[in-house]
């Protein structure tokens, strides 16, 4: 081998890495501009077919899609592409008026075949869309700009639905080409993907729409970008290369509340606490007994965790029912003090003296070796022996399926409509999934949906009872973080951890 | 030398087979439940099958090797299933990204290792034990504290670099400049710590060799000596452990990615691989697999030249 | 080297001698023991959790105060330095098992054992840890040890790489040759020569891949890929401490620092214990090199008339050792090399001809330094002359013919480019001049084909051929000294002779003074005008080859003798040649 030809492959070796290096596109925020909002997430869509919008990645989609109703704030609800709606007598037929003149960015119509299209296809969809559609018979359209739901039943969360991921309007021509429609989004909404910025995964870039039916969206462009963590968001709001986002780590929480550039504001979402569902005693016998159930409650030390594991960042509950609904009592959130004395009299009572064994998965993302080992340090003290499940990937198939478990820690939203927390966590389906009931909630949940308006009494009786039943072992409502820049005012929305997409502007 | 490099890039491919087999295999062993993890905890028994059926995970695992296989060839690498990026567009993207710090890592690492292990070979005494400290303390210091001091000194504090983001080189040298000195910065520290090392052993262990000292006995310069013979025949062994390193790096790539939130594969690789998003992953796991074949290459070849008898077996 | 003074005490003996070893043993024993003993040490379990007394400081019989969920630092840095350091044991256990026999095996058989060895190692190498990892969790569960046993047979291919890369270098080296030729069993071979080898770098390896280990560790638990069954790591305290950096940043400083010690220590150990096992001074070099003194007035018995090429009067060589002290090896030596006269330096190995010579040259091993005496050249005294002149001597007045021809060559450049540099260096002469002189050379050294050995590398020459490649690199600057350190030793009998007929050629075309060093009194016969006979760091005899060889006065030079005509039947019948003098 020659000295020239080495060094020429050297030499090529060097160019080709350099060159691999070159072709990428940007990353980063430029957090400085005025016209442009840069958000910071965790959450990522799977695509941005609507059809599999949820949660925290709502926003991802509002940009491009228009819900039929919008959900202010505060959580009232306020028109948007339906500018009227109105229920019949029996609550089972809803009709709304349709905005006129929108036209999604593909040029399309938005009428009242739009909204049936849409509608209907979320019922296909098979996710959680079609679940809060389930009540929804049919769609019949009576003219261009009116459409008529028909329900099985009165569905109290209907409306909350339709101002959220089932309410998101995609054009029904790109039905046709369902795959390009999971990277090119076609709606009414103020905003539309930039394809050529966005890097699919890590950073999704929208600019605003030329032609938005309704009134001119703040930001030339709004940036949401994917972390994996939160330091490295905090690191990102701290050098202004992210104009705002919300932090879930109390840690992360703390540092920033300190630091004078920015705004934050504290979001109640998420309850945390052990939903336990075999309160019939299927798998762990001794559940089945309700003076079981309330000695764990009495055993768990919520004042000390929430001071401990959350910074105080938050408020101690016992309820599953949030300050939104109207069965929420303030006083069910200390119905269960720390009392080891009384738990072990339950027990005793019950016949498990002794105590016994309580196996449950742990999920490491929302189970962290703080709420671990306080968790089975607290039971210990009262005799129950708490087994954590070494985590794996089919923990919600053992869960939620083969019915493996009686309970499970979780990080609950808190719902802000009555009925929707009584058909996710009382009555039987996916967090009822051993199907419990009792007399008193059968009497109780019957005259609820009897009279959907006049329900409050029934539902603070329902919470209490569920309470005293001892269905959950919630431990505390917690305080996530909005933080913003200063020249961004971002308010938190009713219903979601993150604010809607409407609810950024300019300071 | 070509029969050389051919035929070591068919044992090559023949290896990238094996492996993507392999990683396919292992993949399918843990029941990740990819369908219920997408459909979420609501969905129902016949939604999950209708999903797997989609998915294609109904079917052998064999005959869906060979189907990813088929299009793999093809260089249709999929789409993920849980984020729906298409793959190959997302590899394109993420690939500059970690290949920019791996490599600009594996060039300074290698000056400034073979710099310090020179210089502490040669000199012995204090400097010898100055480099050795430096070697230590880098080597012993967690990786992710050094980053973290680095992100909050240099980026939070100082504001003389960005905290997060990545710019691309082709975009804006100066921007890509600024984005990946931190990152480089961090990676560098423990990789130099580590090379530093093995380059002074292997310095020390020529000077001691016979022919040194017949050299100097020609009374040739010390420091032709060293910069001539020592350093030629002391670059194979850390040219090796240099070539191995940069394989390891794209472990300390993942954390770094992490912490300065940079769009590259290794922050990808973690949680899509915990996920099981299989077209994800096989498609990473083919990239890294050339990568190593390439490397590999690259060292057999420098070290081949460096070492005439290596060239010959 | 035949004189360098090993001290002959064990390994914790020898440790004890250096400095950064010992700290860093100590340190590392320190830590061992305080985990075994973590039952006694600490204050309560490493799970005995009280969320009341999270992030709470230092106080009475808590030391490190409490972590994140009210658990006892100092207990869980106890406990977890179990797992940690038992699970980087178990890694590099695994790895060495699996690394070093199919290493040692590789590099020895070569063929399909090495073919199909490598290959598996690359693909383990290639291997996605993460999908490993996440494969052997579902299959074997997700504790610590299991973690750490895949660990160890990912990291197993650095093992196996290292050793048979050492292995297939010393394969072909000539002592395994011999060894096999002499009809040694491989496994005998393996483990008495090939195994000495590679035994220094492995057990740095080893030091190296635990540290490996260790942070891997914690990095995995970062990744929350740690195991979960609860047993407590540093990784896992560390990365508790990470999650809560902004509320207790001090959390990281326990498990961090443990971290930190151990795996230092474990890297200054692995620098340190090469040179324990071998006997080398820890930080000796130029330090502790100290330039020999001003020359000390020569003996007066000595003081008679010096010669004019080299004269050497009451010469003593010191070695510095690890503690500190001394040893001499060469106690006073005198000698005297005229113009065109062969001097030889006779005695066994051990003697101190081979340092007699090294100090002439100024080439004395790391440690060694002429403490008395007196060297002149060409009458030049060379005794605490500065590095810079002595070397202008060494090349083109006094040239140096080493004993071992092989692994006197530098195995990277072609011979010619060995040739050539000298000759540029020392006389200034072009590329294509230098070229031309390198050529002309190796004719002269009687090589069959000048051009094709120019352009061969070390390895692709015989032994005998190499040593004349040498003796002509000696010649290349016109030395007026030669000394040559037992230059046919390695060689094969036939080969021997054609060397010495050569040196003895050179001599007499160019008048060359000779000191050759030898333990072999039929070269000396064969070659030398005047012999000095070495035992134990002195001359015991000197004086004309006849005298010595035919009436020797010692009884030592009596027992040399007789022993080279009992073993050397088949050399040529012994002639005295007239000599020169």
């Amino acid at each position: 081998m020659q000295r020239s030809a080495r060094t020429t492959l050297v030499a090529a070796a060097l160019t080709a890495a350099f060159a691999l290096s070159g072709c990428a596109d940007t990353g980063g925020g430029s957090g400085g501009s005025d016209d442009t909002l840069d958000i910071a997430t965790l959450t990522k869509p799977q695509s941005l077919d609507p059809k599999v919008a949820n949660g925290s990645a709502l926003p991802f989609f509002q940009a491009v899609y228009d819900t039929l109703v919008k959900r202010e704030p505060d959580g009232t609800y306020s028109p948007m592409l339906a500018t009227e709606w109105s229920f019949d007598e029996a609550g089972t037929e809803l009709t709304l008026t349709l905005r006129t003149g929108v036209k999604f960015q593909d040029g399309t119509a938005f009428d009242a075949e739009a909204v049936k299209a849409n509608l209907e296809r979320f019922k296909k969809g098979g996710g959680a869309d079609a679940t809060d559609l389930a009540a929804v018979t049919s769609i019949e359209v009576v003219d261009a700009a009116h459409v008529k739901l028909v329900l099985a039943q009165p569905d109290p969360g209907l409306l909350f639905y339709l101002s959220d991921s089932a309410g998101l309007m995609a054009s029904p021509a790109a039905f046709a080409k369902e795959e390009e429609l999971k990277t090119k989004p076609v709606g009414t909404g103020p905003y539309r993907l930039d394809a050529a910025k966005t890097v699919v995964g890590t950073k999704w870039v929208y600019t605003r729409s030329p032609d938005y039916w309704g009134e001119k969206p703040p930001y030339g462009t709004v940036t949401m970008s994917v972390f994996d963590n939160e330091t490295a968001i905090v690191n990102g709001l701290k050098t202004d290369q992210i104009d705002t986002a919300l932090l879930q780590d109390v840690g992360q929480q703390v540092s920033m509340k300190s630091d004078p550039n920015v705004t934050t504001t504290d979001v109640n979402f998420d309850f945390q606490g052990i939903l336990l569902f075999d309160r019939g005693g299927k798998v762990t016998p001794a559940l089945g007994d309700a003076r079981v159930r309330q000695a764990l409650n009495h055993a768990v030390d919520r004042e000390t965790m929430l001071s401990a594991l959350r910074q105080g960042r938050g408020e101690v509950t016992a309820q599953v029912f949030g300050p939104e609904t109207a069965a929420y009592d303030p006083a069910l959130d200390t119905a269960y003090p720390h009392d080891p004395e009384k738990a072990k009299a339950l027990l005793k009572e019950a016949g498990y003296e002794k105590g016994f064994k309580l196996h449950l998965p742990r999920v490491t993302a929302i189970v962290n070796d703080a709420l671990a080992s306080s968790l089975k340090s607290d039971f210990e003290k009262v005799g129950v022996e708490l087994v954590w499940d070494a985590p794996d990937a089919a923990v919600l198939q053992k869960v939620f399926v083969n019915k493996e478990y009686s309970g499970m820690v979780m990080n609950m939203g808190l719902d802000t409509v009555d009925g929707i927390v009584l058909r996710t966590l009382v009555l039987p389906g996916t967090f009822n999934m051993f199907g419990t009931t009792d007399d008193t909630v059968q009497k109780l949940v019957g005259s609820i949906q009897a009279k959907p308006d006049a329900a409050e009494a029934d539902l603070k009786a329902l919470n209490e009872h569920l309470v005293e039943q001892g269905w959950y072992l919630p431990f505390y409502r917690m305080s996530y973080l909005l933080v913003s820049d200063k020249d961004v005012k971002a308010t938190p929305q009713s219903g979601m951890a993150v604010p809607s997409i409407y609810n950024y502007s300019p300071a | 030398m070509l029969t050389f490099i051919a035929r070591r890039l068919a044992a090559g491919v023949f290896l990238l087979f094996v492996i993507s087999l392999l990683a396919y295999l292992l993949l399918s062993i843990p029941d990740l439940d990819v369908a219920r993890q997408l459909l979420g905890s609501g969905a129902g028994q016949a939604e999950v099958a209708a999903k797997n059926h989609e998915l294609g995970l109904d079917r052998p695992v064999l005959v869906q090797y060979l189907d990813w296989l088929a299009h793999a060839l093809r260089g249709d690498f999929g789409t993920s299933w849980f984020s729906g990026e298409d793959v190959t567009q997302a590899l394109r993207n993420r690939l500059p990204v970690t290949a920019s710090l791996m490599v600009s890592v594996t060039l300074i690492t290698a000056v400034a290792s073979f710099l310090l292990g020179v210089w502490a070979g040669v000199r012995r005494g204090a400097v010898d034990r100055f480099v050795q400290v430096l070697g230590v303390a880098g080597y012993a210091l967690p990786g992710f504290l050094v980053t973290l001091v680095i992100v909050l000194v240099f980026a939070v504090q100082l504001r003389w670099f960005p905290a997060i983001g990545y710019t691309g080189l082709t975009e804006s040298a100066s921007g890509w400049l600024s984005a990946v000195t931190l990152p480089v910065l961090s990676l560098s520290i423990g990789s130099i710590a580590g090379v530093s090392q093995q380059v002074r052993g292997s310095v020390i262990e020529v000077l001691r060799q016979d022919y040194v000292r017949t050299l100097r006995a020609r009374g040739l310069s010390p420091a032709r000596i060293v910069f001539r013979h020592v350093l030629r025949n002391a670059s194979a062994p850390a040219l090796a452990v240099l070539g191995m390193q940069f394989v390891g790096l794209l472990g300390g790539a993942v954390l770094v990615e992490q912490i300065f939130g940079l769009p590259g594969i290794g922050s990808m690789t973690v949680s899509y691989t915990t996920r099981g998003d299989i077209p994800v992953i096989m498609a990473l796991v083919v990239f890294t697999v050339i990568g190593v074949v390439l490397i590999n290459l690259v060292v057999d070849i420098l070290i081949g030249w460096l070492n005439p008898k290596a060239r010959t077996s | 080297m035949s004189g360098t003074p090993a001290p002959r005490r064990g390994v914790p003996g020898r440790l004890l001698c250096h400095p950064l070893g010992l700290a860093s043993a100590l340190v590392l024993g320190l830590i061992v023991l305080a985990v075994l003993l973590a039952p006694v040490l600490a204050a309560q379990g490493p799970g005995a959790s009280e969320l009341r007394d999270s992030f709470r400081g230092p106080s009475g019989g808590h030391p490190f105060g409490f972590d994140s969920a009210g658990r006892d630092v100092l207990s869980r840095l106890l406990y977890g330095g179990r797992t940690t350091l038992g699970g980087a044991v178990l890694s590099v256990a695994v790895a060495l098992l699996l690394g070093v026999p199919a290493g040692l095996a590789a590099g020895y058989y070569g063929r399909w054992f090495d073919g199909v060895a490598s290959w598996v190692s690359d693909l383990i190498m290639a291997l996605p840890a993460m999908v490993v990892l996440l494969a052997s969790r579902a299959v074997l569960g997700s504790t610590a040890w299991v973690l750490m046993v895949v660990l160890g047979f990912l990291v197993a291919p650095a093992f196996f790489r290292l050793v048979r890369g050492i292995v297939v270098q010393v394969r072909g080296e000539l002592y395994v040759d011999a060894a096999r030729v002499s009809g040694l069993r491989d496994a005998r071979i393996i483990s008495r020569h090939v195994l000495i080898v590679v035994r220094g770098p492995i057990i740095i390896q080893t030091a190296l891949v635990a540290g490996v280990a260790i942070g891997l560790q914690a990095g995995l638990e970062f990744l929350g890929f740690g195991g979960h069954d609860g047993a407590p790591t540093w990784g896992a305290m560390l990365n508790e401490a990470f999650q809560n950096i902004q509320r207790a940043p001090l959390l990281l400083l326990w498990p961090g620092l443990a971290l930190g010690l151990t795996s230092g220590a474990l890297v200054l150990l692995a620098a340190a214990l090469p040179d324990v096992l071998e006997g080398r001074g820890g930080s000796t070099g130029r330090a502790v090199r100290r330039t020999a003194e001003a020359p000390v007035a020569p003996e007066p018995a000595a003081r008679d008339e010096r010669a004019a090429l080299l004269s050497v009067r009451g010469l003593a060589v010191a070695y510095t050792l690890p503690d500190g002290s001394d040893r001499e090896v060469v106690h006073g030596v005198d000698l005297d090399v005229r113009p065109g006269e062969v001097v030889g330096l006779v005695g066994e190995s051990g003697s101190g001809k081979t340092q007699t010579a090294f100090s002439v040259l100024g080439l004395l091993p790391e440690g060694g330094r002429v403490s008395r005496g007196s060297v002149l050249i060409e009458g030049q005294e060379v005794v605490g002359l500065p590095e810079r002149r002595h070397r202008a001597l060494r090349g083109d007045v006094v040239a140096y013919v080493p004993q071992e021809p092989m692994s006197n060559l530098d195995p990277a450049f072609t011979i010619g480019a060995q040739l050539v540099e000298p000759i540029r260096c020392k006389l200034g002469l072009s590329r294509k001049e230098a070229a031309a002189r390198a050529l002309e050379l190796l004719r002269m050294v009687e090589i069959a084909d000048p051009e094709r050995a120019f352009r061969s590398y070390p390895h692709q020459i015989s032994g005998g051929m190499a040593q004349r490649v040498l003796i002509a690199g000696a010649m290349s600057c016109e030395p007026r000294l030669l000394i040559a350190d037992e230059p046919t030793t390695a060689l094969d009998v036939r080969v021997q002779a054609e060397i010495l007929e050569l040196l003895r050629r050179l001599q007499r075309e160019r008048d060359l003074g000779v000191l050759l060093v030898t333990h072999n009194l039929g070269v000396v016969a064969d070659l030398c005008d005047r012999v000095a006979v070495m035992r134990e760091g002195r001359i015991v005899e000197s004086g004309t080859a006849e005298q010595v060889l035919h009436a020797p006065a010692d009884p030592y030079t009596r027992g040399l003798l007789d022993a080279v005509l009992d073993h050397v039947p088949a050399r040529p019948a012994w002639r005295p040649r007239k000599a020169n003098a």
